[in-house]
């Protein structure tokens, strides 16, 4: 680290309950190598207790530090400062968008992490049974030779659903995160999958902006899954309807409560 | 928390989005070849009555332009019935909606279909 | 996600076409909206206004010369880019459904973009030296 010491004003979102949002300003001297998310905290610890964010690993793994920098989504963990203002200048920070405020700059997640269970990419505390069974959880390659694909490097972070214009317009839309969790998936396998993609609040609601791509930090590339994603919708699409099958409801997964 | 399960919504989307694409690289095409014929072949930038009149009477052209109202009010129609889907409407107002498109997009087809015909019957001396 | 079912459809439509704190693919995705709708709002205007070749000669004739101004020059040179625009943001778009052109999505954007205002540009001089 530096000892360069720069001044930078952090332009706080702050909504509590039913109040008219408003931003604070806070001046602080920060290393410029520093990240946003370091700025942040010492914000919460040493001006102002009542600043609601998240925060966990503080190293891009765990999704939780999600928020918009300057208006753009960042993980505000590996987000140096020096990227994103100059000495003097501001740092606006703002709550990400397309999901329900809970207060300040923490939002609620939970409908994301519902719909990844709905397309087989359960979290550690589902209540999906699925998750709690070993042999659905490998450790290793499930074949010989085969590499093994984790959850391909989706951390959860809901970036790609605040930068989606269409999620901004439809409540309902799965959005990139979830779409990509379906490709991951699989949809040959899987018909409840399959109908959640090939429905109205899946695939076809994708226009192509690649907001979502632009903005994920994770090398998940959701864009490029999407149309990978429709094209495997129209083929087995095509193959139903020269085969003239019904849908195969091969592991078809239990309805959700 | 919405809690409900996503059943299939219409199964639709797959088709309509194949046929969209189509569409729009056929009226490319088409739509190409008629901007050339009717804003650079004509001597002042625009086709007069006569000019359009001749031009129909080629068997190709009116099933070419037959093909272009079509494949334009069906790429348009559907893809401003994916920008309605876009704002999450209630089941009932995209009821309306895909019979309220229905009805335009036959009526402008059919009466493209009648006007094209008509260009032609003007040049057989009716 | 409820937050967002709270707004009207209007507000929602709108934030469609503001760019800010947006990528460049941003801007494709926002022309390519917005000359949808111009473009539908024009196919069906263009299919009324064509009742006038089945008048006849005269009624057609005499449309004619009354648009054959510049104001509506210009109009049509704004179609023909939007058209262009379409179609090209288009083919973009059904290139990066086949998998082809991802990578260079703003290059791709930014190519295709320039070459409808050339067209445009070679169109309205067409159009106004004729």
């Amino acid at each position: 680290m530096s000892t360069t010491k720069w001044n930078v004003t952090f332009k706080i979102f702050r909504k509590k309950g039913e109040e008219a949002p408003h931003y604070d300003d806070f001046k602080l001297e920060v290393d410029p190598d520093e990240y946003v998310l370091d700025g942040v905290e010492r914000i919460w610890a040493f001006h102002d207790r009542s600043l609601t964010y998240r925060h966990a690993c503080h190293h891009s793994t765990c999704g939780a530090c999600g928020m918009r920098v300057n208006g753009t989504e960042k993980l505000t963990c590996i987000t140096p400062i020096r990227d994103v203002t100059q000495d003097g200048g501001v740092i606006r920070v703002d709550p990400l968008r397309n999901f329900t405020l809970i207060s300040d700059l923490a939002v609620d997640m939970g409908t994301l992490y519902t719909r990844m269970d709905k397309v087989g990419q359960h979290s550690v505390n589902s209540d999906a049974k699925e998750a709690y069974q070993i042999e659905n959880r490998p450790a290793g390659p499930a074949e010989e030779g085969v590499d093994f694909i984790r959850l391909s490097d989706c951390i959860e972070c809901g970036l790609c659903i605040s930068a989606c214009p269409i999620s901004a317009s439809s409540p309902d839309y799965l959005g990139p995160a979830v779409l990509a969790g379906a490709h991951q998936h699989g949809i040959r396998g899987d018909e409840q999958v399959f109908r959640l993609a090939d429905s109205e609040d899946g695939v076809w609601r994708c226009h192509s902006a690649f907001e979502c791509t632009a903005v994920c930090p994770s090398f998940v590339d959701p864009g490029e899954r999407i149309m990978d994603l429709r094209r495997q919708v129209i083929a087995e699409q095509f193959r139903r309807l020269f085969s003239g099958s019904n849908a195969k409801k091969t592991n078809v997964m239990e309805a959700s409560k | 928390m919405n809690n409900t399960l996503y059943g299939p919504k219409s199964n639709e989307g797959a088709w309509l989005w194949f046929i969209k694409a189509v569409t729009g690289l056929l009226v490319i095409v088409i739509l190409f070849i008629h901007l050339i014929v009717n804003h650079f072949v004509a001597t002042n930038g625009l086709l007069s009555y006569a000019d359009v009149v001749r031009y129909y009477q080629n068997p190709i052209i009116p099933i070419m332009e037959i093909g272009l109202v079509g494949f334009a009010v069906s790429h348009s129609l559907i893809g401003l019935r994916g920008i309605i889907l876009d704002l999450k409407p209630t089941r009932a107002f995209i009821g309306v909606i895909n019979w309220l498109f229905t009805i335009i997009g036959v009526g402008a087809v059919v009466y493209g279909i009648w006007l094209i015909f008509a260009i032609v019957s003007k040049g057989t001396g009716s | 996600m409820s937050e967002v079912s709270n707004q009207s459809p209007v507000s929602r439509a709108l934030k469609w076409f503001d760019p800010r704190a947006h990528s460049i693919n941003m801007i494709g995705f926002i022309l390519n909206r917005i000359t949808a709708l111009g473009l539908t709002l024009y196919l069906f205007l263009h299919l009324f206004v064509l009742h006038q070749l089945a008048q006849g000669s005269a009624a057609y004739d005499g449309f004619l010369s009354m648009i054959h101004n510049p104001i509506f020059t210009f109009f049509e040179v704004l179609v023909v880019t939007a058209g262009f625009m379409h179609g090209l943001n288009g083919i973009r778009i059904a290139l990066n459904s086949f998998g082809v052109g991802i990578r260079s999505q703003k290059m791709l954007l930014i190519l295709l973009l320039g070459i409808a205002v050339l067209v445009s540009l070679a169109f309205a001089v067409h159009m106004f030296t004729v």
